[in-house]
């Protein structure tokens, strides 16, 4: 898998989304949450592919495997895709408890 | 006052003491042998990784030994591309201690460092007391996770977190591990000079038993550097990513079709 550019993202927009952990994978070179969104606001269900870091960069600011699991309920606020399609970078995260992932 | 002078004498003494020297590995080492990583098993005895149908035999479970046979298959066909055609990715644990070019061995007091030309790569294994990386933490790398510790002047080091099948390659007849693989490797220099490793892979979804492999390398005499290795530079083997084989180009950039390439 080739490495890219942040093209693909709106960096300028942010939206939150809601739903439930499908998967959280820690792989090089980029980590990626799947998160089901329910479907809402004229929208259908979505599986989203959110993007985090490399497990090198985001272990070292408190990110585990196990920060998301499946069936986690969290609130995860991203740069959308610039071409629509579900998912983005990842900015930020809650957890079901309105706590900021990953905790401290 | 000459009592004091004793005491501080004597305590200089104590911290330099043997526990603390670490062996002279100095130079730059080259592998002995070719890059069939188990040659003791290698079938033809002379075959050479990349040669259409050599092999090795590798103590596989049934499921790893099919896996096996489809690549030796694809090396025969150019579809195997592994980390040393594509350019730029590690070759990984164990590979790593069996690429041509020159070797370095860097010890120091809490890491030493296998820096290989070829690549280049390196090899970092932590002698701090570390451990490896906790389950929630160890992430899948080509070069994985080593720590180690010092018995005398032999460096023992055990070596997880590895690809498995998405990208560990052994060697270029196709063989593989899985990830669940654990290395053991015990790296001194022998009484003639040349450095030694033995390694050892526990797999238990690729292996029914230990697989242990010897790598000796020989030090290189005279000025020798190491210098840049740029795989991606006037690189006449790269991999057609549509079809995913590995193409041969001419002197004019275009790909020879070996099939029917004629001798001149």
């Amino acid at each position: 898998m080739s490495h890219h550019s942040f093209a693909m993202f709106e960096a300028k927009k942010e939206v939150t989304v809601s739903g439930t952990v499908k998967d959280f994978q820690w792989t090089n070179p980029h980590s990626w949450l799947q998160l089901t969104v329910p479907a809402g606001g004229g929208k259908p269900e979505a599986e989203y592919s959110i993007e985090l870091g490399s497990p090198n960069t985001i272990s070292r600011q408190g990110w585990r495997k196990t920060t998301f699991k499946p069936g986690d309920r969290v609130t995860v606020t991203i740069h959308p895709m610039r071409d629509g399609s579900p998912g983005g970078a990842f900015v930020s995260a809650k957890d079901a408890g309105g706590k900021e992932l990953p905790a401290q | 006052m000459f009592g004091k002078t004793l005491l501080a004498v004597a305590a200089c003494v104590l911290v330099a003491s043997p526990a603390l020297a670490l062996p002279d590995w100095s130079g730059v080492w080259s592998l002995v042998g070719g890059t069939l990583y188990d040659r003791a098993t290698a079938e033809p005895k002379d075959a050479r990784a990349g040669d259409p149908g050599a092999r090795e035999h590798p103590p596989y479970t049934p499921a790893y030994e099919a896996k096996y046979r489809e690549n030796i298959a694809r090396v025969a066909a150019d579809r195997f591309p592994d980390p040393i055609s594509t350019c730029g990715i590690p070759v990984g644990f164990p590979r790593v201690m069996q690429v041509v070019d020159g070797y370095e061995f860097v010890v120091t007091p809490k890491q030493t460092w296998i820096l290989t030309e070829n690549g280049p790569n390196v090899v970092r294994i932590y002698t701090d007391g570390r451990k490896h990386l906790a389950n929630d933490l160890i992430w899948a790398t080509y070069t994985g996770d080593s720590v180690g510790h010092w018995e005398g002047e032999t460096l023992v080091f055990t070596t997880i977190g590895l690809r498995g099948e998405n990208g560990t390659i052994v060697d270029r007849t196709g063989a593989i591990i899985s990830d669940q693989a654990h290395g053991t490797t015990r790296l001194h220099k022998r009484e003639d000079g040349m450095m030694e490793a033995v390694i050892t892979i526990e797999d238990p979804v690729a292996l029914t038993r230990p697989w242990t492999v010897t790598k000796l390398y020989e030090k290189l005499k005279g000025d020798v550097r190491v210098m840049d290795y740029a795989c991606a530079e006037n690189n006449r083997n790269p991999v057609d990513a549509s079809t995913g084989k590995t193409l041969t180009l001419g002197s004019d950039g275009k790909p020879i079709d070996l099939d029917t390439a004629k001798p001149k």
